[in-house]
């Protein structure tokens, strides 16, 4: 098999990044396939943080630090592509907005969030205050919300914006250590956070501002990604992926890759694209 | 290429235990499982967090070790140093410098203290006596650099018997008559 770039089957997959390349794991059902986890990309050179998916084209999207940049390649098997690759210090977590067709971006130097069309064009800085240490970036397209998470050790936050950056809002303040994963699943409507401080998993309905606890005792939390009832994130401490049923609060399994190294972004593939459409084309 | 039956394998241009595949575009060979640690087309990287020449590519061998930025990075942080030459890349704490070994411009102390109240202060000069409305300051004492007749490490203040720091031209005498003054 080509090193590079490795076809992905049908069905729904984990995409993450460890150490110059970004693999997949299948999902049968809930289930980790970790028989057929294999590379989807090799960027030896690189260093890989934040991975996101757009459903549309199918292609994987990520942030790279070395000579930062935003690439990203078709998971049917394409060339790597670069869309950002100037004005960038330490891209950090990457979102999609597969209906608006934007994606945006954190950028823990420059201390600021960033969107663009997925070509790379039609660039602007939307938040450019009162970050410390943005990291994980995650989009809800059709009611049009941003949410990220900042782990400034002096005051960790999660927030929400609409797409644009206006209306920002603190969602969670209290109690947060690293918060260094967030996601959203669109049928629960629940905004889901691992943290490495507290070594807790978290999840608030954003607009009903409830908090409850899925899980304590995480090792070292980094991304984190939902799909249905589970779960999945990467531990830094563990060098895995591990499972969670999120009903059940208990870890169902993990999966360690041969290398022992870091693993960073975590995504997930659907087959298809979640329903829903464009917040803006309702009106 | 096994497949065309004659036996033209080669070994794998990479360390003891890693495998190797070739990139069918540009018929590069690319090392896949490199040593722990490692990584790259030939595993002559360090992985992020780490710097050093596993190869020996510039010079004598050095293993990847953490980056050593004197306690001024942040571990939950990534790209901390340069995978090859270490040099930090994040300091925090107000430091700065090839290893977060000195406070960063407009900051004094010590960088290496123990504590990171300890560390690095900003200089704080005061608009109206530093020279030039400088913002710096000496790196250790934090001295600020005042105009004439101003004291203090911020040159905030007149020295006894002068006035009107505001003037952000130095302090006047006060040339008060000595016989109908108090003191």
């Amino acid at each position: 098999t080509r090193p590079d770039v490795n076809p992905l089957p049908q069905g729904t997959h984990l995409l993450f990044a460890q150490s110059g390349r970004i693999d997949h794991i299948p999902l049968e059902g809930y289930d980790m396939k970790k028989d057929g986890a294999k590379a989807v990309l090799h960027l030896p050179e690189k260093v890989i943080i934040g991975v996101a998916y757009d459903c549309v084209e199918k292609m994987v999207y990520w942030t790279e630090i070395t000579s930062p940049s935003i690439s990203k390649a078709s998971i049917q098997g394409g060339e790597p592509t670069a869309v950002i690759r100037s004005d960038l210090d330490s891209p950090e977590g990457i979102a999609i907005d597969h209906l608006g067709r934007t994606m945006f971006w954190t950028d823990s130097v420059r201390d600021h969030i960033e969107v663009a069309s997925l070509d790379g064009s039609q660039r602007r800085v939307i938040i450019d205050s009162d970050l410390v240490n943005p990291r994980a970036i995650i989009t809800d397209p059709p009611n049009g919300n941003l949410y990220w998470a900042d782990w400034n050790r002096d005051a960790p936050k999660i927030e929400t914006s609409y797409m644009d950056g206006s209306n920002r809002r603190v969602l969670v303040k209290d109690d947060l250590g690293l918060p260094n994963g967030l996601t959203y699943d669109s049928q629960s409507s629940l905004l889901c956070w691992a943290d490495a401080g507290t070594h807790k998993m978290e999840c608030t309905h954003p607009g009903q501002g409830d908090r409850r606890m899925v899980m304590e005792g995480l090792q070292y939390p980094f991304g984190i990604t939902s799909f249905g009832k589970n779960i999945y994130y990467t531990d830094w401490r563990r060098d895995a992926v591990v499972a969670v049923d999120r009903h059940s609060g208990k870890e169902s399994d993990e999966f360690q890759p041969q290398k022992r190294t870091k693993i960073y972004g975590i995504a997930t593939a659907y087959a298809q694209c979640p329903s829903g459409q464009n917040y803006c084309a309702v009106n | 290429d096994a497949t065309r039956g004659s036996s033209d394998c080669e070994p794998c241009p990479c360390p003891a235990g890693a495998t190797c595949a070739v990139v069918p575009s540009t018929r590069e060979v690319v090392c896949t499982n490199c040593p722990t640690g490692t990584t790259g087309k030939r595993c002559e990287l360090c992985d992020d967090g780490f710097f050093g020449d596993p190869l020996g590519q510039s010079g004598p061998v050095r293993s990847c070790r953490a980056c050593k930025c004197s306690d001024n990075i942040d571990p939950n942080a990534v790209g901390n140093c340069d995978r090859e030459t270490g040099e930090c890349l994040k300091c925090i704490y107000n430091t700065d410098g090839f290893f977060c070994d000195r406070c960063k411009d407009g900051f004094y102390g010590n960088a290496m203290a123990g504590s990171a109240a300890d560390k690095c202060n900003a200089c704080s000069c005061s608009a109206f006596g530093t020279v030039g409305r400088q913002t710096g300051c000496s790196q250790v004492t934090g001295q600020c650099e005042c105009l004439p007749n101003v004291a203090e490490r911020d040159c905030g203040a007149c020295q006894p018997g002068f006035f009107n720091l505001q003037s952000a031209s130095g302090c006047e005498r006060c040339n008060c008559n000595p016989i109908g003054s108090t003191n």
